[in-house]
């Protein structure tokens, strides 16, 4: 019967709803202002919802939401940012150097993480957001974020390495000073 | 920048795996160099504590951006506003499905409706038969009990139709032709060239009459059946079965209360010599002779839907 297949909204929301908290974490720590993170989160449940009737059931929803959510962000950032500063970033010669790991401090505050994290470039942010705290794996973020598994390695790794120079440089400019760590660096195993 | 210039190149090479270490993205035998190397190297044994430490400090910080508690109520609200129309749930191809139903249950919704009208104009054709047989022969019992003679016959019929009586009497073996006349039913101006034949327990009448303006559809569902391109359509009416055929300028009948079936068969035997003889040279006498011999011809483009 055709009529079958309509889906109930309340159908939807047993499958998405549960997703609020990660996908609203997400949306806050990338856009950094709260009230455009909630119309985010909004736009992207709106739009699961129109596109609901192509979601099939049993597959991983919560990433299917991340999806949407990656999207309708790269489609803001694009119309907001016109010149990107990645290439700043990520040029291969960069990336094969072993920087210098920055002292991490031992006790790390949750504003000093965030406020490092908000310094972050927004395509490594994204990356090291999806890894370590939603804890997708690779593949799941190379599909979500439509990049490349090798691209999603490297800006991984240097998301990371940001977040601790940035951590470190917070620290430091609350005169935080972990020489304890810096005695260590240079020894080999 | 400052770049380290590690002693041990192991260490260089271990240090590119954390990251893939603490996301458990290595593969088993990697993670089993990792963690022996880990064993024994205390600085990237220490750098490794440092990015988890740094990893968990992460998530601990991002578990505390909750989302406000008015938020899911107004994703509630929105999606509901936006609950879609009635047919905005149905997937394209659902659509597709959706219109070729309906695209068949039209053109089979038309076809019936077409076939019952056919149906119904049929009937209306074939009643001017029986109602003249019912007045006719029934009702009135115009025909003796005996048959009149031949020649009493052709001149009841005039010379116009005079040579179908022994089409008739030919075409009609088992049974016995007692009259022959031109008729009228009361309050009709329609004339009827009826022929009165007893046989098998029953009255039967063969009757033609010139048409004004009517016509049998075409449509092979309505047609009973084409003996040599004449085709044939049969009804039942007031209790009696009545096949039916069309000439150039007249409508056959042939009525009784026998089955169908027989009707069928009796006007499919008598329908190609009648429409001979009446679209050719009409019935007169002298013409009779040879038009119960000549062979059925195909007549067409005659007939409207």
């Amino acid at each position: 019967m055709f009529f079958c297949s309509k889906t109930r909204v309340e159908d939807f929301e047993a499958a998405a709803l549960p997703h609020l908290a990660d996908l609203y974490r997400s949306a806050s720590l990338l856009v950094q202002k709260s009230p455009e993170a909630e119309d985010l989160v909004q736009e992207v449940y709106l739009e699961a919802w129109k596109s609901f009737h192509r979601f099939e059931p049993g597959t991983n929803c919560r990433a299917w939401l991340f999806k949407i959510l990656f999207h309708r962000l790269h489609h803001l950032r694009r119309r907001l940012i016109q010149a990107s500063k990645l290439e700043a970033f990520a040029s291969p010669a960069d990336q094969d150097n072993v920087m210098a790991e920055p002292p991490v401090p031992q006790e790390i505050r949750d504003d000093d993480i965030l406020l490092a994290l908000a310094k972050v470039p927004p395509d490594f942010r994204e990356v090291v957001l999806m890894a370590d705290v939603q804890e997708f794996s690779y593949k799941e973020i190379a599909e979500t974020l439509k990049i490349p598994l090798g691209t999603v390695m490297s800006r991984l790794s240097r998301g990371r390495g940001l977040l601790r120079r940035e951590l470190a440089g917070v620290a430091e400019s609350y005169g935080i000073r972990p020489g304890s760590e810096r005695k260590r660096e240079g020894h080999s195993g | 920048m400052k770049v380290l210039n590690f002693d041990s190149k192991q260490c260089e090479r271990i240090r590119r795996q954390l990251d893939a270490y603490l996301c458990n993205e290595l593969l088993v035998e990697t993670t089993g160099e990792v963690l022996k190397h880990l064993e024994s190297c205390e600085v990237c044994s220490h750098e490794l504590g440092s990015r988890q430490r740094v990893r968990e400090a992460l998530q601990k910080a991002a578990a505390r951006q909750l989302p406000p508690a008015y938020l899911r109520e107004a994703i509630h609200q929105r999606l509901r506003s936006a609950q879609p129309g009635f047919f905005e749930g149905f997937r394209s191809t659902t659509w597709a499905l959706a219109l070729a139903s309906l695209a068949v249950v039209l053109v089979a919704g038309q076809q019936w409706l077409r076939w019952q009208q056919g149906k119904q104009l049929v009937t209306t054709v074939l009643t001017l038969g029986v109602f003249d047989h019912l007045h006719c022969a029934i009702r009135s019992h115009n025909y003796p009990e005996v048959a009149n003679p031949p020649d009493q016959l052709r001149k009841k019929l005039g010379p116009q139709y005079a040579g179908l009586l022994p089409v008739v009497r030919e075409k009609l073996p088992s049974f016995q032709v007692l009259e022959a006349h031109i008729c009228q039913v009361p309050g009709g101006q329609r004339k009827y060239v009826h022929f009165i034949a007893r046989g098998q327990g029953t009255i039967l009448s063969v009757i033609l009459t010139k048409r004004e303006g009517e016509s049998l559809p075409v449509g092979r569902f309505l047609v009973a059946g084409s003996p040599s391109g004449v085709d044939l359509y049969k009804a039942k009416v007031e209790g009696m079965n009545v096949a039916g055929f069309e000439t150039n300028q007249y409508l056959g009948f042939v009525v009784s209360d026998l089955g169908l079936h027989e009707m069928v068969q009796l006007a499919a035997s008598l329908a190609p010599v009648l429409r001979n003889a009446l679209d050719g040279s009409a019935g007169t006498e002298n013409a009779a002779p040879a038009l119960v011999l000549a062979s059925a011809s195909v007549d067409s483009n005659r007939r409207v839907e």
